[in-house]
Formats: structure tokens, sequence, C-alpha cells
């Protein structure tokens, strides 16, 4: 099998996404840097042949292509994880996990475009932005205040599975558009959880307390 | 303006984790509330003498604030006691946080008004009690008293009994379940209630009552008449 090529940027949260994983996953991987900003290369000729989305991330694999983070988070866990922890595809917390999973590609991408509005300057509405994300980041909050009550550690399991990696991200990053963290104390609690997890990485704008 | 409270409550105890910082709002004032290795708690005004960074997003270091931007760090006294970018110095005297007293009553860490706040005046201690949550919201104070008094705990179906311990710590008792709610000011629309319970209360359904109260605090007046 030929060496799994990750296209992305460093700057962009739902790549970070993709890294995380590799990294917590262990998983061999080449990394191609796209000059999105302020080259736009994901949009040029040569990239959109290869995802015609031209989003990033996406990668390549015996010349197969996969757009959209979450899709490859999902086939990444499944292919590289014996443990079946991370996409626990065949017990009960599969509905759990999916969903979290559609709720980061969903309500809190309100989060992804508020921080790029915000560090790159790119045009949105920022207050209307960071309003969804609020009310994104409550939800999860909420959740996590239930799932504390129950003794659970993680959105969708007693282990965490790549609902929680998908979502961490833009909580991490949320002071990058001015949201802070003390309105949501049960999420402060689950970041630091996830931070100390073997293979955790950080991306600038998430600090590494060192 | 109203006279601000001596201690006001700033987190539930068992949400700030040893090694661990927040911010905290206290009447528009921005306060740094962190707890050392050994598990104390300190609240600091959220400013680093340096350049202003805000010391809610630094980290622990045993017994030590560290600041984000260049490292600057504190001892439990406020004094800055290390300078990375200078390590031989000896840092002078002069710098140092602005510290508040903090104190740690009935789950909930509480903030001084003044370093020297007495704790005489905090609410009377209790024991067995057990963590619901912290609900932010945008209302005002009076507000929130106002809902939290006319709104039924679980499992009833009138008004609970109110019971005012401070000026901002009341109890609301509804047959057995009797639930404390420490009224944290923020600012003139924003607020912050932590709860906590008698112990054997259902919790879980406290908890999905406080979020539900979050909806009727946000619902502007004239339309929730
Ligand atoms: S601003 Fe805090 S160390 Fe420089």
């Amino acid at each position: 099998m030929s060496a799994l090529t990750l296209y992305n940027y460093e700057l962009d949260e739902n790549s970070y996404r993709v890294r995380l994983l590799l990294s917590m996953l262990g998983i061999q991987h080449e990394i191609y840097s796209v000059n999105m900003l302020p080259g736009r290369e994901e949009k040029s000729p040569a990239l959109l042949a290869l995802n015609p989305c031209g989003t990033l991330p996406f990668i390549e694999q015996d010349g197969t292509v996969m757009f959209g983070a979450e899709a490859i988070l999902a086939h990444l866990a499944r292919n590289n994880d014996a443990s079946r922890k991370w996409l626990p595809i065949d017990g009960p917390d599969f509905t759990a996990t999916m969903m979290w999973l559609g709720f980061a590609a969903g309500p809190l991408q309100a989060a992804v475009k508020a921080r790029e509005v915000a560090v790159f300057a790119v045009g949105g509405h920022l207050e209307r932005l960071k309003a969804g994300a609020r009310a994104a980041f409550r939800i999860m909050d909420d959740h996590m205040v239930l799932r504390q009550i129950e003794g659970k550690d993680w959105f969708a399991a007693d282990h965490p599975t790549i609902a929680d990696l998908a979502l961490i991200p833009s909580f991490a990053l949320s002071r990058d558009f001015n949201i802070d963290h003390e309105e949501f104390p049960a999420l402060r609690l689950w970041l630091r959880r996830f931070r100390r997890l073997p293979g955790f990485i950080t991306m600038p704008g998430i600090p590494d307390y060192h | 303006m109203t006279s601000q409270p001596i201690w006001s409550p700033v987190a539930l105890s068992n949400m700030v984790e040893p090694s661990t910082s927040t911010g905290a709002v206290v009447n528009g004032a921005e306060l740094v509330v962190w707890r050392d290795s050994s598990g104390k708690a300190h609240v600091w005004e959220d400013r680093c003498p340096h350049r202003g960074m805000r010391m809610s997003f630094g980290f622990v270091r045993g017994d030590h604030l560290a600041c984000l931007y260049h490292g600057w760090q504190y001892d439990t006294a406020g004094q800055c006691s290390h300078i990375p970018a200078h390590p031989q110095l000896e840092v002078p005297q002069t710098i140092r946080m602005q510290t508040f007293a903090a104190a740690e009553r009935n789950g909930i860490i509480w903030a001084g008004a003044t370093a020297d706040a007495n704790a005489a005046l905090l609410p009377a201690e209790r024991t067995g009690l057990v963590t619901v949550r912290s609900l932010y919201a945008d209302c005002t104070s009076a507000k929130a008293l106002k809902v939290l008094a006319a709104t039924p705990l679980p499992g009833s179906a009138d008004a609970p009994t109110v019971e005012a311990i401070t000026e901002n710590y009341v109890s609301l008792t509804s047959g057995p379940i009797r639930l404390l709610v420490a009224i944290q000011i923020m600012g003139e629309e924003k607020t912050a209630l932590h709860m906590m319970a008698t112990e054997g209360a259902p919790v879980a359904a406290l908890a999905r009552y406080a979020q539900d109260l979050r909806l009727i605090l946000e619902t502007p007046v004239a339309e929730a008449a």
C-alpha cells in the first residue's frame, strides 16, 4: 500500500482534526502543505482535480481521494484502530458517536467559521457566527454536565471516540474568536482530560503549556 | 449602584481541578480563579502586570501561576518570582498581582471584594451537599431571583419555599428536595447560578431543571407575559 498523503493547511481547524487522529493512532503519513492563505491553492485546477469540492482537508491513498474531515476520521479509525474504540462500530455507542460527529460537521461549524472570520479576516458575520458557536457550546456543556452526573467522562462512550476528537478543536480554539471557557465548566474539564491522552498534539492557538 | 456583596461565588469547587485556572467576572471585574498543586484556591485580578495578558489563559506550575505570554511566574502571594528572559534577576517586590481573598464554603469558591475580606461574613457551613451544576444566563440577578422563586422544582407543581441565606445565596425547598443557589453577578445582564443540593436529591433532574430555567431567564419579559 502506498503512503497516505494528507492535504492540509497548518492553521485550518478541520485539517487539525485529521492531524490529531493521525497522531493519536500513530498512523504513518505524508503531508502536503496547501497554500490556503493567501494562495487559495485548494481551489487551483491541480487540486480541484483531486478534490472537486475545493475544501481542506482531504487525503489520498493508492490513487483514491477522500474529502470531508468527519468521513476521513471515521475511515481512519475503522482501518487503523484494532480496539474498535475510536469508532465503536458494533457496540451500542455507535449511535451517539455518529450523532455527535454530525454535530461537529453541523451546528459546530459556526465556531469554525467564526474563527476563520476572526483570524483570517475572510468575509462573514462575526457576531451571528459567535452566537451560533456559543449556542453549540451550550448544547455540548449541557450534555457533559449530565454525562458527568452519570459518572461518564466522554461524549458518546466510556472512552474517547472520534466524536470527542471532532468536537474538541472548536472549543480549544474558541479564544481565537473571543469566546472564553468560563461559561462552560464541564467542557473545560473534558478538554483537560482529552489533552492528557497519548498522542495529543496542539496547533497554533492551542497553548502547549511549557 | 447597589452595594457589592463582600463575598461573591465564582465557581463550583469541583469544577476547578488542582493545577488549573479559569476566568470569572464579578460586576464587570475580570478575575482569575486558580488552584495550586496542593489544591488551595486563589483569586487574583485577571491581568498580568507585565503586558496585561489574561492570567486565566496561563498555566499552573506547582504553587506558581505562569503567564502564557512571556512566562512570568507568580507565587501564591501574587508576587512575581521568576522572569524567564532574565533568569538571574532578583525580581522587584513591586511586580505583583492584585489579590483577593478566596474561600471555599458549601462546595463553592467565593471571592472576597478585597484581599482581607472578613471570613466571618461567609454563609454558614453545611455538610452533605452534592454538586448540581453552574448555569450561565444573559439576565439580571433580580430576574434570576424572581424566576427561581416562581419555578417549581422537579417533582412538584408548586413554587418552592424560598429562604435568603445571604443577599446572593438562596435556599429553595420543595418536599424533600433542597437546592442551594449561589448567585454571581457578572454584569448588568449576565448572571451565573452555582447550584448544590442536599444529599439524595435527584441531581440529574435538577440539572435538567436548571437547563430549562435558562430558557425562561433569557426570554424577554414582554414576550414571557
Ligand atoms: S504579559 Fe504576562 S509575562 Fe508578559
